[in-house]
């Protein structure tokens, strides 16, 4: 618990900047998307041990607040699987390049590159949800 | 008189960046190769999932009868036992080495280490069931 709260407030305190917040970014992104997923795997299982429950579950899904919360997941998904490539690049074809600028350098690319995939999804997943919930574009 | 130093002078551009160890395979050793490996096969597969499910097909359009529809092609349920044989154990020893950041004692590790195995194996036990079991129409 000590090594906790010293872990947490060294977070808050540490000015590692890029690198630092990239590593904070991995860690937040993959627990966010563990957390999703273990709820997903259990709520897709009902479609076989529970069936007369799928269409509750998925109604959840359908909600405002999950579907921001989605918009989030895929966030995450991107920008995990981005810097995921960007580490194992590094650490396999370009190991000398190990250093503090190209980490500055190459974390704001991560970045971008999540954002350039995430902004069309998110754009019609957000189009869908003011269609479907807000009755918005003729829904 | 000529002087030979005993030691060239080393200056920290001369030490080389990358050192090379071989490593005997032990547990974490295999964990962590097998992170990579799933990160690799996780990139197009779970990408490619919710590209379609989320964006393209969208939440409102889901149902019962979609994941029916769905599973009816071999393909899409070999497709899911992967995602759910990777992604869940991926995410679940992230878990693993994150908590093992905050508690370094053997003791506590070896709690959550047994506690996050049994929760895996039960869920994917579970997802596992309901893919191959498929959807259940209600009686």
């Amino acid at each position: 618990m000590a090594t906790l709260k010293t872990s947490l407030t060294g977070y808050a305190l540490y000015k590692g900047r890029e690198g630092q917040w990239t590593f904070l970014l991995h860690r937040i992104t993959g627990l966010g998307t563990l957390l999703f997923l273990g709820v997903h795997i259990l709520d897709t299982s009902t479609v076989y041990f529970f069936p007369q429950l799928y269409d509750d579950a998925i109604g959840i899904y359908r909600s405002t607040l999950f579907g921001i919360g989605e918009l989030a997941l895929i966030f995450c998904l991107f920008y995990h699987g981005v810097n995921g490539l960007r580490i194992a690049f590094f650490d396999m074809f370009a190991p000398k390049a190990w250093r503090i600028p190209s980490e500055r350098t190459s974390a704001i690319w991560t970045i971008v590159i999540s954002l350039i995939i995430w902004l069309p999804a998110a754009f019609i997943m957000g189009r869908n949800l003011l269609i479907h919930n807000f009755g918005l574009f003729g829904g | 008189m000529e002087t030979v130093s005993p030691q060239p002078p080393v200056s920290a551009r001369e030490i080389p960046p990358v050192r090379r160890a071989n490593i005997r395979a032990n547990y974490e050793n295999i964990a962590w190769r097998w992170m990579r490996y799933s990160a690799f096969l996780l990139i197009p597969l779970a990408w490619i999932h919710v590209i379609i499910q989320d964006v393209l097909v969208g939440v409102h359009a889901i149902d019962i009868d979609y994941v029916a529809m769905r599973w009816a092609t071999l393909g899409w349920r070999v497709y899911d036992i992967l995602l759910l044989a990777f992604a869940f154990a991926h995410g679940m020893n992230g878990l693993r080495q994150v908590l093992d950041d905050y508690f370094p004692s053997d003791r506590a590790r070896r709690i959550f280490g047994w506690a996050l195995f049994l929760i895996w194996f039960l869920v994917t036990l579970i997802g596992a069931v309901a893919i191959i079991g498929g959807v259940r129409s209600e009686a």
